[in-house]
């Protein structure tokens, strides 16, 4: 099976494709499928040219710490959970999100994620529980792994200067529900940065490795 | 102002960080990726504490005896007393900074049993504790960071220590974005950089736990601690890149172990031990298995789906995900995996090392869990040291004017920048998955002398050949220069488990199957020049 990758020597050079065969097992994920290429044999395209091996990162390899994030036959998806057995065509296709600047390869430069959240002061400061607070939607936000899947697949996303995605609301929502001192506050930001723009496509829902229901925290932040 | 450098941002590491900052100390904190991506975050099951409303007839002094007991007494009684009357509090800390704990109606947290304790202790946050206790962390650091007291370095790895005269006054790190070694002045260094996975390739934990930063500071003079006790959890799958982990919650609701002989099953732990067979401690099911020439199964199918769907959803989406394996039918293949080190750095009460200056905390320090390590006492034990770490510095005067580096720094930049102008196409992954494969045969759950002697002399081997590699330019800096340090953590491991004739919680000889009062102190490794030497702390230089 053909396997092509977009890649990027550094921040700075332009991006280029190689492609490579795999031969391994369907049942393998795309992570193994790279660290097949990269350290079976010495790493060569299909034409026999030998090059470097393909950067990308990861973490605990079994889909919970987000470092894996990349785009796969056109899905943004964890590396390590992405089955190939599990993608159709003939070829498959993997590229860096392209919301994010490209460090080397696959790997991405997710910084604004947290700049974001920081510069806005997204903490809970001290647990003072809302009364109507959701305890399953608390437990289910704070699982958000700042992946950044959910901003590659945003159609208001752009690169993170005035809107910020899912991923923020969703901290949003989690500072302001455990803390509801800091409530006003909050809901302040997150309509500057989230609320006024956020069209509902919900595609974040659908590709999110931990199926955080954004909608509720979009519900419960715009309820006075 | 007092500057603090914390290496590590998993859950030690950011309780250091925020404790620091809340006393006014600015504390620079370095990991190659943000939080979410740390080992802390697949901690699963809990983390103890005996709080006033605790269970009829627990207290502090049961968890101080079976956390002891469970060691082997080997933990430190005074530390370990620190520890368990700290519980309380850190746990108050954690539901304040708004971690979400499993609660009962009235909001007060959910309480679990767990693996060799007499009471139920372990708090909990459904099926991702861990991944809880960071999210409250990673907020409360986030505060400060807006405030300017923390600042978060990503995309850098720690190098090597400033290190002059017994005294730590920074570090080496290496910036992968700016490609070059950046050197930092610090009142203090605090590592936090978790386990040494890497001795053993695959493991339950994550692949940025490597050992390096101990590998090095060891040949920079720091003295390194029971390395010989590795928990290995006997309940795991195994896919191409790691072991997941079969929770034992599985076998903690009626699951099952076998294996099959002339068509046969038999349930071997419960055929030696009784009923509760399949719920004896890790390393007694571990080593059981070891002896089992077919492939051992955790059996669950029995239980229903009701109860499977209801308690064991992980342990179904995972077999089912990575191992195409419907556990409502069919048996689950299990084999045991190193899961946790109770070895690491040497440390003194305050959690500083033999250099002033250089403390370290949570798992790469060994203090608490002597030879064996209870469920649920890590946690607390990230969080109680990097507490412990950060009121000590707190506390002390600024270290005043650092020597000069110059010279050490270059040569150490020197040294990169050669072996990396001559590219090789043989990367430095070849030669971990060789030490892995060594590690594995040699440090496994039974040792004996011969094979540990064996094992001794394939890290020796390796050694001799990384001092020549040149560098595969294509991979990253880190990967490259971690090399050595993580072969000679290896070595010192080895040489730890050759010294210690005798069997003590997790480290077991088949040469030697007993348990001697000759050797009830811990193992401590120093490196001189390239000679690894080995003695009993008997003078409790570094257990008060
Ligand atoms: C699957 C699993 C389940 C577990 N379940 C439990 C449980 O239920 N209860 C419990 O008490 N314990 C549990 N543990 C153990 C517990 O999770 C760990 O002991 C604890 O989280 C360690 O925290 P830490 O802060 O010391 O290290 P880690 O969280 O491992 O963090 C290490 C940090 O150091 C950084 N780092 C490493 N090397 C370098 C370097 N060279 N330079 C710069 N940075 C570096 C890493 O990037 C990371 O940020 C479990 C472990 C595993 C693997
Ligand atoms: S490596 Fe952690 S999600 Fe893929």
């Amino acid at each position: 099976m053909r396997v092509s990758i977009l890649r990027q020597k550094s921040a700075e050079s332009e991006p280029y494709r190689e492609i490579f065969e795999y031969d391994g097992s369907p049942d393998n994920t795309i992570a193994v499928l790279l660290d097949h290429i990269n350290y079976n044999d010495d790493i060569t395209d299909i034409y026999g040219k030998r090059t470097d091996r393909i950067s990308w990162e990861c973490s605990c390899l079994q889909g919970i710490c987000g470092a894996c994030a990349m785009v796969i036959n056109g899905v943004p998806a964890l590396a390590c959970e992405t089955f190939v057995r599990d993608l159709k065509g003939e070829e498959i296709d993997i590229r860096p999100l392209s919301k994010f600047p490209v460090i080397r390869d696959l790997i991405v430069d997710r910084t604004s994620i947290h700049e974001n959240l920081k510069q806005t002061n997204i903490y809970i400061g001290e647990y003072q529980p809302s009364e109507k607070s959701s305890h399953a939607q608390q437990y289910i936000t704070a699982k958000c792994l700042k992946c950044g899947l959910c901003l590659e697949v945003c159609p208001n996303y752009v690169n993170g200067r005035n809107f910020f995605g899912a991923v923020f609301a969703n901290d949003c929502y989690l500072a302001a529900s455990r803390n509801r001192s800091k409530s006003k506050e909050i809901r302040g930001v997150y309509s500057k940065h989230f609320g006024a723009d956020c069209s509902r496509s919900l595609s974040c829902m659908d590709v999110c490795p931990m199926k955080i229901p954004t909608i509720t925290s979009i519900a419960m932040m715009n309820r006075k | 102002m007092k500057r603090v450098l914390v290496i590590g941002s998993g859950i030690s590491g950011m309780a250091c960080a925020v404790r620091c900052a809340r006393h006014g100390v600015h504390v620079m904190l370095v990991s190659p990726d943000p939080s979410e991506r740390s080992q802390s975050i697949m901690a699963a099951g809990g983390i103890n504490a005996v709080i006033a409303d605790c269970d009829a007839g627990d207290s502090v002094a049961c968890h101080i005896e079976d956390t002891l007991k469970g060691g082997c007494y080997l933990g430190g009684r005074r530390a370990v007393t620190g520890l368990c009357e700290n519980g309380e509090e850190i746990l108050k800390m954690l539901v304040g900074l708004g971690t979400v704990f499993s609660v009962d109606k009235q909001g007060q947290p959910l309480r679990r049993a767990f693996g060799g304790q007499t009471y139920k202790r372990t708090y909990y946050c459904g099926a991702s504790t861990g991944k809880q206790i960071v999210s409250a962390l990673v907020m409360e650091a986030r505060r400060f960071e807006a405030e300017g007291l923390i600042e978060r370095r990503l995309r850098c790895c720690f190098h090597s220590a400033l290190i002059h005269d017994g005294v730590c006054y920074g570090a080496l790190l290496y910036d992968e974005t700016a490609n070059k070694p950046e050197a930092v002045l610090a009142d203090a260094v605090v590592m936090a950089t978790g386990g040494q996975n890497a001795l053993f390739g695959k493991t339950t934990g994550s692949t940025q736990c490597d050992g390096y930063a101990e590998g090095r500071l060891f040949m920079q003079g720091a003295a390194l601690k029971n390395l010989e006790f590795i928990q290995f959890h006997p309940t795991t799958i195994e896919t191409p890149q790691k072991r997941m982990l079969i929770s034992e919650a599985a076998r903690g609701e009626g699951g099952r172990l076998f294996y099959e002989r002339d068509g046969k099953r038999i349930y071997f732990m419960e055929e030696k031990y009784g009923a509760k067979g399949n719920l004896m401690t890790r390393d007694v099911i571990s080593r059981e298995m070891g002896a089992v020439k077919e492939q051992v199964y955790l059996d669950i199918s029995f239980l229903g789906k009701k109860l499977i769907d209801e308690r064991l959803p992980e342990v179904r989406d995972i077999c089912a995900k990575y191992g195409s394996i419907d556990v409502y039918t069919q048996p689950i293949p299990v084999s045991p995996s190193v899961h946790f080190f109770m070895g690491g750095f040497a440390v003194h009460s305050h959690h500083e090392t033999n250099i002033r200056s250089l403390f370290a905390v949570g798992e790469c320090a060994s203090m608490y869990h002597g030879a064996n390590r209870l469920g649920g006492n890590s946690l607390l034990a990230a969080m109680y040291s990097g507490g412990v770490a950060a009121e000590e510095i707190a506390g002390r005067p600024e270290v005043g004017r650092a020597p000069d580096f110059g010279k050490f720094i270059s040569q150490e930049y020197d040294k990169m920048q050669e072996r990396q102008s001559a590219d090789s196409p043989f990367p430095v992954m070849y030669i971990r998955d060789m030490l892995a494969e060594s590690m594995r045969s040699h440090m496994g759950i039974v040792r004996d002398e011969k094979s540990l002697d064996e094992g001794i002399s394939d890290v020796e081997h390796l050694l001799s050949v990384a001092e020549h590699l040149r560098y595969d330019s294509s991979v990253r800096h880190y990967t490259n220069y971690s090399l050595t340090g993580i072969l000679t953590l290896a070595r010192a491991t080895l040489q730890c488990a050759r010294s210690r004739k005798e069997s003590r919680g997790a480290h077991y000889r088949s040469d030697a199957p007993k348990t001697s009062d000759e050797y009830g102190f811990s193992t401590i490794i120093t490196y001189d020049g390239g000679s690894y030497n080995v003695r009993l702390d008997k003078e409790h230089e570094y257990e008060s």
